[in-house]
């Protein structure tokens, strides 16, 4: 045997043993696999069942009705029958429907006044008071959607009844009263579902989250307990850090295309979670992901020396993570610089790719730029992986030799 | 009873040369919370979001096509970035993630406009972003709107009527709007309050369970019991009480990034905060201290205990309300006291509801920090009993 293959050899020796001792210790290890197993179909679960109901629908408003005529009456009518408010109560002053308010019974209130319908016969401008609350987002936008449109389909009856009364064709009053007609699709989440809009995001930022904070733990215990050695072969004198991290990686590798497929192929169906990507297109995208993600938590995982700490300082990332990836909070409104930063995390590239390919429909070719991204960053951070493993072996080495030769020293 | 304080008096002592002594406490009490905090007030410094990249595809390349384009490039939220010959393109750019709306014009705009007939214009906006998706509709909505509201005036005002006439026919119904409590809608006031709390949660949880599951880890839980004089409610005060005090001055630290950086107004009452934020980290360190006497194990109290508190943020309903949750999902809401912290935070902050309405939250927080003290005699057991120590 040429020297090479030998050399092949003992790799493909080494990358088995170290397959061998991950699996020991993550099926051993119960922490471990509640964050590296359970945690990603826990929180995909816990987090789709309350995104499940999707939309927002029929909050409570009240109107202070001071016309009190049939057309008053007729605008209420038109509050309550779209889908995203009802009229729960009528207060008779502001006063009382401040207090309504206060208590969280409403969430909107409109005034009609007094002279509502006189104005809208005569020929004038009625006037009518909304009041929206924007201290929560999704509520202030269904209310205060829900109450222009139907003020504006009122207004727009009024003008076309007023027309037609002066003589115009049918025709030519709708013309009139509206030249352009203007019509708005949502495309890919039609109802603008809130679970579709978040949870591709959600799932994303939970896989590198569970492999940074698992793998850190496997990682700190090993540290804490002097483990890493073993991973280096016996009376092996250079010592070879590639098969270990390729090792490793395909250990979780395997455990995540497990988890990833129950979730993206079971729950996406349970909750009706757009699926509109290429099954090729999302298996070479979170390919790409996974290794990056499984490059940076090995890479990462040098660094903690306790068993606990990856836990202690890394679960707060969760949400800056997701932040910087731009989706719960637009990247137009994130200062440039910090999130270009953002860009060395898998998970602002994942979030994005994913997100085109699983529920636009992109192609391979369409997210390349983020796939080159992500075999960038798998390259860097598995270079980084492979360096602090070395330098983590060869301390631990060296303080095996110190306490052996101090042993030693004791006994003579 | 001055045994008791002198009892606490001896653990609080012991806890603060534990907590200078490691420094992980003060990277778990200190530097990571300001870290996070100045993380959202660098993020949410912004404010509004503006210019989002849109398509149009013009089919009609006249005045007035190009009049509504202009219109709605105006708008702040919507930047129209490409011009594009066909639908295809448009689809393409969305898919590679460069524009978030197309906008379509027909053919024979201007003609239809001029000749008083109908027309119609088309807006194909992604969802997979609805906060943007909501912006983007809303302002370009309004350009269309102001646009074809322009045409009607000057058609109305053809046929001889006045201005003030014109008016009143093309808008019967006028209506005044009221955006209460955040006039601009500014991202930054519906999501800081929401995460600067998150956080200094995520720090409570996870330093109260780091100091009581060492004990267990390090085996010197039975060495702080007898530090108590082996009185478990000493013994738990004088730990927390040392932690409490600079958690809650690091929660002052929270809400002057609020209200100072990240600029939210205050619009209810600062004592019924503070009051709340006390109780909020009291309700935390309580839960945490079930936690670790239930599980006597450092790194799954950790898990556990980060697991619930990371849920927390899902079901306080601040960015998706738990009135549209399903039923049994709004019950889960109320198990977490940060739920009732964050709808005590929102009305003293952005409602000014007066104050009187904030007292059932401080109930509700008061119950979870009053019942998981039911577990203390399960704690004495665990501290005291060898074979509950020094678990992975």
């Amino acid at each position: 045997m040429s020297r090479f293959s030998k050399q092949i050899a003992s790799y493909w020796q080494q990358t088995g043993a170290v397959i061998r001792n991950e699996f020991h210790t993550i099926f051993t290890d119960k922490g471990v696999i509640l964050i590296l197993v359970f945690a990603l179909l826990i929180y995909a679960t816990a987090y789709s069942l309350a995104y499940g109901s999707q939309v927002l629908r029929n909050v409570p408003i009240g109107v202070v009705d001071e016309c009190r005529t049939p057309t008053s009456r007729a605008l209420i009518d038109a509050f309550n029958s779209g889908p995203n408010t009802y009229v729960a109560y009528t207060p008779t002053s502001m006063e009382e429907a401040k207090e309504l308010f206060h208590a969280r019974k409403i969430y909107g209130v409109v005034y009609i006044p007094s002279d509502y319908e006189r104005n809208l016969y005569g020929g004038e401008q009625a006037n009518v008071a909304i009041y929206c609350d924007a201290s929560y987002f999704l509520m202030y936008r269904q209310v205060f959607q829900e109450l222009v449109t139907s003020i504006g389909q009122t207004g727009a009856m009024v003008e076309f009844q007023r027309l037609v009364a002066k003589g115009a064709n049918i025709p030519q009053a709708r013309a009139t009263t509206q030249p352009v007609i203007y019509q708005s699709h949502n495309l890919f989440n039609p109802y603008l579902g809130y679970g579709t809009f978040v949870m591709p995001a959600i799932i994303m930022v939970i896989i590198q989250q569970t492999m940074l904070i698992g793998i850190g733990m496997i990682g700190g215990t090993w540290r804490e307990f002097g483990l890493y050695h073993k991973l280096c072969p016996a009376g092996r004198r250079r010592m070879s850090t590639l098969p270990i991290v390729v090792g490793r990686a395909l250990v979780y590798a395997l455990i995540y295309a497990v988890t990833c497929t129950l979730v993206l192929g079971l729950l996406y169906r349970l909750f009706h979670f757009p699926m509109n990507g290429d099954p090729w297109t999302v298996g070479i995208f979170m390919v790409a992901y996974m290794s990056a993600c499984i490059a940076m938590g090995i890479a990462v995982s040098t660094l903690f020396r306790y068993r606990e700490n990856s836990l202690l300082l890394l679960l707060w990332t969760s949400i800056p993570m997701l932040m910087v990836s731009g989706v719960s909070f637009p990247r137009e409104g994130i200062p440039e610089w910090l999130y270009n930063l953002g860009q060395l995390l898998p998970s602002s590239h994942g979030v994005d790719g994913f997100i085109r390919v699983q529920t636009m429909g992109a192609s391979t070719a369409e997210v390349f730029g983020e796939i080159k991204w992500l075999i960038i960053l798998t390259i860097v951070y598995g270079g980084l992986a492979c360096i602090g493993i070395h330098q983590v072996i060869r301390r631990e080495l060296k303080q095996r030799e110190a306490a052996c030769a101090a042993e030693k020293g004791r006994s003579e | 009873m001055p045994g008791f304080f002198h009892n606490v008096y001896a653990v609080a002592r012991r806890e603060t040369r534990r907590l200078i002594h490691q420094p992980m406490y003060l990277v778990l009490m200190v530097v990571l919370p300001v870290v996070s905090f100045s993380f959202f007030a660098i993020l949410f410094g912004q404010g509004a979001i503006r210019n989002v990249p849109i398509a149009v595809l013009d089919q009609d390349n006249t005045t007035l096509s190009r009049k509504v384009v202009q219109m709605i490039d105006e708008t702040p939220t919507a930047m129209v970035s490409y011009g594009i010959q066909d639908m295809a393109e448009g689809e393409r750019l969305m898919r590679e993630g460069k524009v978030m709306a197309i906008i379509q014009i027909p053919a024979f705009f201007e003609k239809s406009i001029l000749s008083n007939s109908q027309t119609h214009l088309e807006n194909y906006v992604s969802g997979t972003n609805i906060t943007v998706n909501g912006l983007l509709s809303k302002d370009i909505q309004t350009a269309v709107t102001t646009f074809s509201a322009g045409i009607q005036l000057q058609l109305l005002m053809k046929q001889g009527l006045t201005e003030r006439q014109a008016m009143a026919q093309l808008m019967p119904v006028r209506f005044d709007k009221h955006v209460l409590f955040n006039p601009h809608i500014n991202y930054g006031y519906y999501l800081a309050p929401s995460f600067l709390p998150m956080m200094l949660m995520i720090f409570v949880v996870m330093v109260t369970t780091f100091s009581l599951g060492t004990e267990l880890k390090l085996s010197t839980s039975r060495e702080w019991i007898e530090t108590a004089g082996d009185s478990v409610w000493a013994a738990l005060i004088g730990k927390l009480l040392p932690i409490t005090v600079v958690m809650f001055l690091i929660g002052l630290v929270m809400l002057i990034v609020n209200f100072k950086i990240v600029g939210t107004p205050l619009n209810g009452s600062l004592a019924m905060i503070l009051v709340g934020t006390l109780f909020f980290i009291l309700s935390y360190q309580s839960i945490s201290v079930l936690i670790v006497s239930l599980l006597a194990n450092l790194r799954l109290s950790l898990s556990i205990g980060g697991g619930y508190s990371v849920l927390a943020f899902t079901f306080s309903g601040l960015t998706f309300p738990i009135m549209a949750m399903w039923e049994p999902m709004q019950w889960v809401s109320w198990f977490f006291p940060f739920t009732f912290y964050t709808d005590l935070f929102v009305d003293q902050m952005l409602r000014g509801t007066p104050w009187v309405y904030s007292l059932p939250d401080l109930g509700y927080m008061a119950l979870f920090i009053v019942l998981p003290m039911l577990c203390l005699p399960r704690l004495k057991r665990v501290a005291t009993e060898e074979k509950f120590w020094g678990r992975l």
